[in-house]
């Protein structure tokens, strides 16, 4: 009851925060209402998804850096900095993960940089043999790399790795493995950059072999919200609790060794929300998507933010650890399940045909 | 319903547009109305102009059936890792990729790889000249059917793969040059020497999407179409494979492979998990290398797929929804599908085709648009890999489905096409045509440029 009490406040206090926002934001709100298809495309393109990418790039190569000064001296300082790192680029690739199109895909960056689950036979086999460890060794092996190897060695499996543990073989494929990450992110930001591959020339120039119109782009970027809402909700979220049926079972967790996967998910869902409003860290002029909704159907638009609010909201309520709440909240987890299915409905059911029929 | 009436708005913008194209050549009441074939892959068809368009389930399917689609989705995207492992384990010892995704991104086309080191969506059959009892292919020793040019760590590849280019350009009638490659395997890092006589055959992953609709064309209406001795003397004849299936210890009617060599997707999807990833599994359960030095990883553990995993992917093959055309309306794109029939690209690449009855309704008694007639055709002299599978001798192709095919670039970001992913955009792959289809590739080169333009605006909106 007293935590019924407190959710109804939290809902309370929390919607008055978003009212009283949007309140302020009138102005604005009617001067932005006018934005063309054009324009939302461009800024979710130059400000939402170049800037992740930009800023996953220099969050990684932070990251590289971090390591390089654990593996020259392990302490505890330097392996906390390091996992603080980690996180802080792990971040803004779970909040690029609601644009999973374009170079990320088709120049098999992703699996190359989340390949899941880790080849702990294939690591272990690398780390226990002579050869030198280089960024091709891991170039050869696809599932020994990436941010679930370089967690897993930071961490441990069970999350309880100090920095005395740390070999200095494991210290080698540390490093390996951070360089090769952030080449990966390089490669991603440049893939769609206009000086290098301009994957984003697609989005911005509409032409009748790629995307025939701006609309087609905003169904191309619905799509991502769409598809990220369902992984979220049915593998990320189901797979780990209803195992097997109804089996909770943490191997099927993604983030696990370091205890993220809350922050993953709730992260996942702020890539839908970035995409929506326009504007990521700071960055983007809000001429998102919004902006056209809610020019139009109004009600829609409260609805798809609302959903956003309440996904995030219902993820960061799960207590403790997603690994032991999927044994000891299950109520919990299955709400914020619940949530996120809400919203993918919503992006599927209503705002796509919006797009595609009103715009 | 909404779908179709933004459609025409869309089809009526571009009408608009094209308008001015008018051309002398074709009379418009003689242009094709293509407004039937909108229903590309019949109930299963989808209205999508992203690069999801090939990853959609069938809007069709019964919840039960669904359910199941995205459990197989689960699985064709699931990574394999070294044995033993906790989450999808066995991968190789030896093998071309890890995942169904990697070789055909977003359920979609794989491109010919600049870097052939690499993992990719490309990879060498092998055999050597002959045929085994079965009428198929032999081994070759020591690599089988197929060279895994991939290890888990500690194992050796069987070799690695390198990539010459033949460069040529031809001349269309219009002055228009096309610069054409002719890439030519070649093998580095051999495990052990490979044979001399050995043959090769490069392959590209293909789309997956409606390949249920063309495991259920009736048997029947496929010998039909056969036409094995030029009888109409068009200079077109069209035959089945027909290939041993060693689960069921028949011969059966081939459909899947680009020579057709695979009768069914049960069939298709254990092999490749086998052959290209070296998962063991009920209907293959010894390891691609089995008995080779590099192939075998010790370990009692198989099959390493149970098959409910490999029923669902097998469903997820079954029940991927086929993308709608785009612009079926407009005057370019039905002067296209004129030209199509003309100059008889519409002889092998026929429009349209039937399934029969399936315990999957979703599937049963759909008309569909593959524009294939799934049969055998010389390719001619260019195209020949000059390495038989089955009936399919070395200069013999199945007719590939052009659905979808407008959509590549949307999806997969590249153009390449052709069993190995040689020809870069569609006017190359045409003018890779040649055997029984070099009648059509010579009208094709002696077209006006607008209707050539045509022609390609059609093949676009496929």
């Amino acid at each position: 009851m007293k935590n019924q009490i407190f959710n109804s406040l939290g809902i309370a206090v929390l919607t008055l925060g978003i009212v009283s926002c949007s309140n302020n934001d009138d102005s604005t709100d009617n001067q932005i209402q006018n934005a063309s298809l054009q324009e939302v495309v461009t800024n979710n393109s130059n400000n939402v998804i170049i800037q992740t990418y930009n800023t996953l790039n220099q969050r990684a190569l932070a990251l590289k850096n971090a390591i390089e000064t654990l593996a020259n001296d392990k302490t505890e300082a330097n392996l906390n900095a390091a996992k603080t790192a980690w996180s802080a680029t792990r971040v803004h690739w779970e909040q690029s993960e609601g644009f999973l199109y374009g170079p990320v895909d088709t120049e098999g960056i992703d699996p190359a940089m989340d390949t899941w689950p880790v080849d702990v036979e294939a690591m272990n086999n690398i780390l226990n043999g002579s050869a030198n460890i280089t960024v091709q060794t891991l170039e050869n092996n696809n599932e020994a790399r990436g941010f679930h190897l370089i967690e897993f060695l930071l961490w441990g499996e069970n999350g309880q790795k100090t920095a005395t543990q740390i070999t200095n073989r494991q210290a080698d494929l540390l490093k390996a493995a951070a360089q090769d990450l952030q080449n990966n992110t390089q490669k991603l930001y440049n893939g769609w950059i206009p000086s290098s591959g301009n994957f984003v020339n697609n989005f911005l120039n509409p032409s009748p072999q790629a995307y025939p119109s701006y609309v087609n782009v905003l169904e191309e970027m619905t799509e991502g919200m769409i598809v990220i809402a369902d992984e979220v909700a049915n593998a990320k979220i189901e797979d780990p609790l209803n195992s097997e049926g109804s089996t909770p079972n943490a191997q099927l967790e993604e983030s696990r060794f370091s205890n993220n996967s809350k922050t993953d998910f709730a992260d996942n869902i702020r890539s839908i929300q970035n995409m929506y409003l326009g504007t990521y860290n700071g960055l983007g002029n809000g001429k998102g998507i919004s902006v056209l909704v809610a020019a139009k159907n109004s009600t829609l638009d409260t609805k798809v933010k609302n959903a956003i609010n309440a996904s995030i909201s219902a993820i960061e309520a799960i207590p403790n650890t997603f690994t032991d709440a999927i044994y000891n909240n299950r109520a919990a987890v299955t709400n914020a399940q619940v949530k996120v299915n809400e919203l993918h409905t919503i992006l599927k059911n209503e705002l796509k045909p919006f797009i595609l029929n009103n715009l | 319903m909404k779908n179709l009436v933004l459609f025409s708005l869309i089809a009526f913008c571009l009408l608009s547009c094209s308008n001015n194209d008018d051309y002398e050549t074709i009379p418009e009441e003689s242009l094709i109305d293509l407004s039937e074939r909108i229903m590309a892959g019949g109930e299963t068809t989808i209205f999508s102009t992203t690069s999801f368009a090939y990853s959609t389930p069938a809007p069709n399917l019964s919840n039960e059936y669904l359910a199941q689609h995205l459990r197989g989705d689960v699985e064709f995207e699931s990574i394999f890792v070294t044995a033993p492992a906790e989450i999808n384990s066995g991968l190789g010892p030896i093998f071309n990729n890890s995942s169904c995704i990697s070789c055909h991104p977003r359920d979609g086309r794989a491109s010919h790889p600049e870097n052939l080191i690499a993992r990719s969506g490309l990879l060498v059959r092998a055999s050597l000249p002959g045929t085994n009892p079965n009428g198929g292919t032999i081994p070759v020793p020591g690599f089988g059917t197929q060279i895994q040019n991939q290890a888990i760590f500690n194992f050796v590849a069987e070799a690695q793969y390198q990539m010459l280019y033949e460069e040529f350009t031809e001349t269309l009638a219009d002055g228009t040059e096309v610069n054409l490659r002719k890439p030519k395997i070649q093998f580095i890092n051999t495990y052990q020497a490979i044979p001399s006589d050995i043959l090769t055959s490069v392959r590209i992953g293909p789309p997956v999407f409606g390949l249920g609709l063309i495991e259920l064309i009736p048997e029947a209406n496929l010998i039909a179409a056969q036409d094995l001795n030029d009888s109409n003397n068009d200079g077109i004849k069209g035959k089945l494979n027909y290939v041993w299936n060693s689960h069921t210890s028949q011969t059966e009617v081939g459909r899947f492979g680009w020579k057709a060599n695979v009768s069914n997707l049960l069939i298709q999807c254990a092999g490749a998990y086998n052959d290209d990833m070296g998962i063991t599994n009920p209907i293959f359960q010894t390891e691609t290398g089995f008995g080779q030095s590099n192939g075998s990883d010790g370990l009692q553990d198989d099959p390493e797929l149970p098959i409910n995993r490999l029923e669902d992917v097998v469903l997820y093959t079954q029940t991927l929804a086929v993308p709608a055309p785009r612009n079926i309306t407009a005057t370019e794109v039905r002067k296209g599908a004129k030209i199509f029939e003309t100059i008889d690209c519409s002889k092998c690449h026929t429009p349209k085709q039937q399934t029969g009855y399936s315990p999957i309704k979703a599937l049963s008694y759909q008309t569909f648009y593959p524009y294939s007639d799934m049969l055998l055709h010389d390719m001619g002299e260019g195209l020949a890999d000059n390495r038989p599978d089955f009936l399919a001798n070395g200069r013999e192709w199945k007719t590939r489905p052009l659905w979808g095919i407008g959509l590549t670039f949307v999806v997969n970001n590249h153009t390449n096409f052709l069993h190995d992913g040689r020809a870069r955009n569609l006017t190359e792959a045409i003018m890779w045509h040649g055997g029984e289809a070099e009648n059509a590739k010579q009208k094709f080169k002696n077209l006006k440029t607008e209707e050539r333009n045509a022609l390609l605006s059609f093949l676009n909106s496929l």
